[in-house]
């Protein structure tokens, strides 16, 4: 090993650690995962733990412990917007100094602090790096470009909201930005509140929801909300925005310009939802490819890396990439706040004289985001055994058919192998798979399996060789962060003449795979090759020689407001609560009928707070 | 205990120090501009062509 970084985000939200050696990550994985928490904010002792498990070494090894932004410029900014709101801003001071006065603002020391309570070695120097270069890094460091345009996209870290780079070697130049309070990523948020979903986890939602509206508000978003210059830069009008004086994103404004009060969280959804998703969504859109048209002006770059959390917007990606706006564009799988974990650790590596090797094999350096802890069979077999679990064990390749055989019965599978994906998407490693050709397998899912909301479409994992044959993707997908329109040949006549709107649109058969064909015909799509998971890539071959269908319906293990399942035990427990069918894990095959009846104190649901 | 006294502060303090702070300049420049034909900040080297 040469030199070794502990990359660490923590204090806000989504926290990580990510262990780099050179430009290497050996390991990454988010606090949530171990305590069961969604979103942790906590510092990730425990991921700490695990990466440096992982490779072996304990803190003495380490050369420096790299922090994802800097405390010091970003209370500047805070204190700014003090003096900015006076004399509106007190109950927000009230209640955010505290935690700056105790902690946040010697993050150094506090870094250093927990990680001496680990007892682990010696703590290294802790550094900080700037919220939107550890995006920067994280985009650009791994990616498989000798030379390309960065453009990160987020709510706030420090000031910027928006910043533009050129990345050519091993050097990352900044070239532009937009500030705080003008945020393209709190815009998103406060339409995210305002339809009744959660800030920081409920985005995602909001884009799922865009389809079913139509977008009769963007003019007036534009009219009023937000200033778009033609190059995408933009500021906000604050009079409208409430998030720069404590909890809330929005009030009386924006209910006076969108005619009445918010939705209240779990309450039914309306047209104006859908509407309101519809119209943010092209107005983000819009907003986001003039950006990135600007950062290729500005850089002259034929290719671009994207981090932030707006980078997540797969719908924009798609549009981005359908319009060939760039030669490539690659996207850091965990593009929000826990890629600032590898992004942090890979500035400090390169600043150290870390090179970027990997980019010669023309391949990116996330090992398809398998980052996080795996168990081998003889762990699983001792879990298993130990609590008197039922089960086969089958050699891969036939464990690739039996769980091939039982998708084409139709059977739901949880699917835990290998390495657990870092970011926010399942990717194959801790997975609950389906048929995409059952027209009843997105309504199973969604309200069976996931217990979350039915409007919300799942994604489809295809084999890369065959993605072209299901959807129009004119670039490889392995991170499950573009959408694709599916392909003509795959559509199928359906009546557009009624008046359908709504969750009605859920009712109607477009496509031969409809279980994860949005009711736009779009879809999220992840191209599985075996480079980069042999195991998924085995199962998908294995279920295209039965069925001629190279395509599984994949969601994230969990139910809703639960983090991804991490180990063995976890997996079981979901597996035995819902209505799963199947569970893989490692070469073990469960079937829940030989399953002995799981009996809990307490209702589980009632310990899962909704996301 | 910590309200008790970081009220005094904001208003004794920060009320203030941010009227007079807004006096000379929004320090979170919050008014739009139509004359501007972009908000971008530069914060490094352009390539040539773009100078």
């Amino acid at each position: 090993m040469s030199a070794l970084v502990l990359g660490i985000s923590a204090h806000y939200h989504d926290s990580a650690a990510a262990l780099v050696d050179g430009t290497t990550v050996l390991a990454a994985a988010q606090e949530e995962r171990f305590s069961r928490r969604r979103h942790d904010p906590s510092f990730p002792i425990q991921a700490v733990g695990y990466c440096l498990r992982e490779a072996g070494v304990s803190l003495d090894d380490v050369t420096a412990i790299a922090y994802y932004e800097d405390p010091r410029l970003k209370f500047r900014r805070i204190a700014a917007t003090y003096l900015g709101t006076v004399p509106h801003g007190v109950t927000s001071f009230r209640r955010t100094l505290p935690d700056w006065l105790t902690g946040k603002l010697r993050v150094r020391h506090t870094v250093a602090r927990e990680l001496a309570a680990l007892g682990l070695g010696r703590v290294p120097d802790v550094v900080c790096r700037r919220h939107h270069e550890s995006h920067a890094a994280s985009a650009f460091f791994p990616s498989p470009y000798r030379s390309a345009a960065v453009l990160c996209v987020d709510g706030v870290g420090e000031w910027a909201t928006t910043t533009i780079w050129r990345g050519h070697d091993d050097r990352l130049e900044s070239v532009a930005e937009l500030r705080f309070p003008h945020s393209l990523g709190l815009l998103y948020s406060a339409f995210t509140y305002f339809c009744g979903f959660k800030v920081d986890s409920g985005e995602y939602k909001l884009m799922g929801l865009a389809p079913y509206g139509r977008p009769r508000f963007v003019q007036q978003i534009r009219d009023n909300l937000v200033d778009v210059k033609p190059d995408g830069s933009f500021r906000l009008n604050m009079r409208y925005f409430e998030f720069l004086f404590g909890k809330v994103m929005t009030g009386a404004g924006f209910e006076r310009l969108f005619g009445g009060p918010r939705r209240t969280p779990e309450a039914p959804l309306t047209e104006r939802e859908f509407d309101l998703a519809a119209s943010i969504q092209i107005v983000a859109e819009d907003i986001y490819l003039r950006l990135c048209r600007t950062a290729q002006r500005l850089t002259g770059e034929a290719r671009l890396c994207l981090a932030g959390g707006v980078a997540l917007n797969c719908v924009a990606n798609g549009k981005l990439i359908q319009q060939e706006v760039f030669d490539g564009v690659w996207i850091q799988p965990a593009a929000g706040d826990a890629g600032g974990a590898v992004g942090a650790a890979l500035a400090v590596a390169v600043e150290r004289g870390a090179t970027r090797g990997h980019v010669h094999t023309g391949r990116d350096a996330m090992a398809g985001a398998l980052l996080g802890p795996a168990y081998d069979d003889d762990e699983i077999r001792a879990y298993l055994d130990s609590a008197g679990i039922p089960y086969a064990w089958h050699e891969p390749d036939a464990l690739a058919d039996a769980v091939a055989d039982r998708l084409a019965e139709g059977a739901v599978v949880g699917w835990f192998q290998g390495r657990m994906e870092f970011g926010p998407r399942a990717l194959g490693a801790r997975s609950i798979l389906g048929d995409p050709r059952r027209d009843d397998m997105q309504s199973v899912m969604n309200l069976k399996i996931k217990y979350r909301e039915s409007f919300r479409p799942f994604a489809p994992a295809v084999l890369e060789a065959d993605a072209q044959h299901y959807f129009d993707l004119k670039q490889e997908s392995p991170y499950m962060l573009v959408v694709a329109e599916v392909s003509k040949p795959q559509r199928m006549a359906h009546d557009t003449a009624t008046n359908r709107t709504g969750l009605d649109l859920l009712r109607v058969r477009r496509s031969t795979i409809p279980a994860v064909t949005h009711i736009d015909m779009s879809a999220r799509v992840q191209t599985v090759n075996e480079d980069r998971n042999p195991a998924f890539h085995r199962l998908l071959t294995a279920f295209k020689a039965r069925t001629g269908c190279s395509v599984l319906v994949n969601t994230s293990f969990n139910v809703r407001g639960e983090p991804i399942v991490r180990s063995p035990q976890e997996a079981y427990t979901c597996f035995m609560r819902t209505d799963m069918d199947v569970l893989a894990v490692g070469g073990f095959l469960l079937e829940k009928v030989d399953q002995p009846e799981l009996r809990e104190a307490h209702d589980w649901r009632d310990e899962i707070p909704l996301d | 205990m910590w309200s008790v006294f970081l009220t005094p502060l904001y208003y004794l303090v920060v009320v203030p120090a941010g009227v007079a702070a807004r006096l000379v300049h929004d320090p979170l420049h919050r008014r739009w501009d139509d004359r501007a034909t972009s908000y971008l900040i530069q914060t490094g080297a352009l390539e040539k062509g773009e100078r």
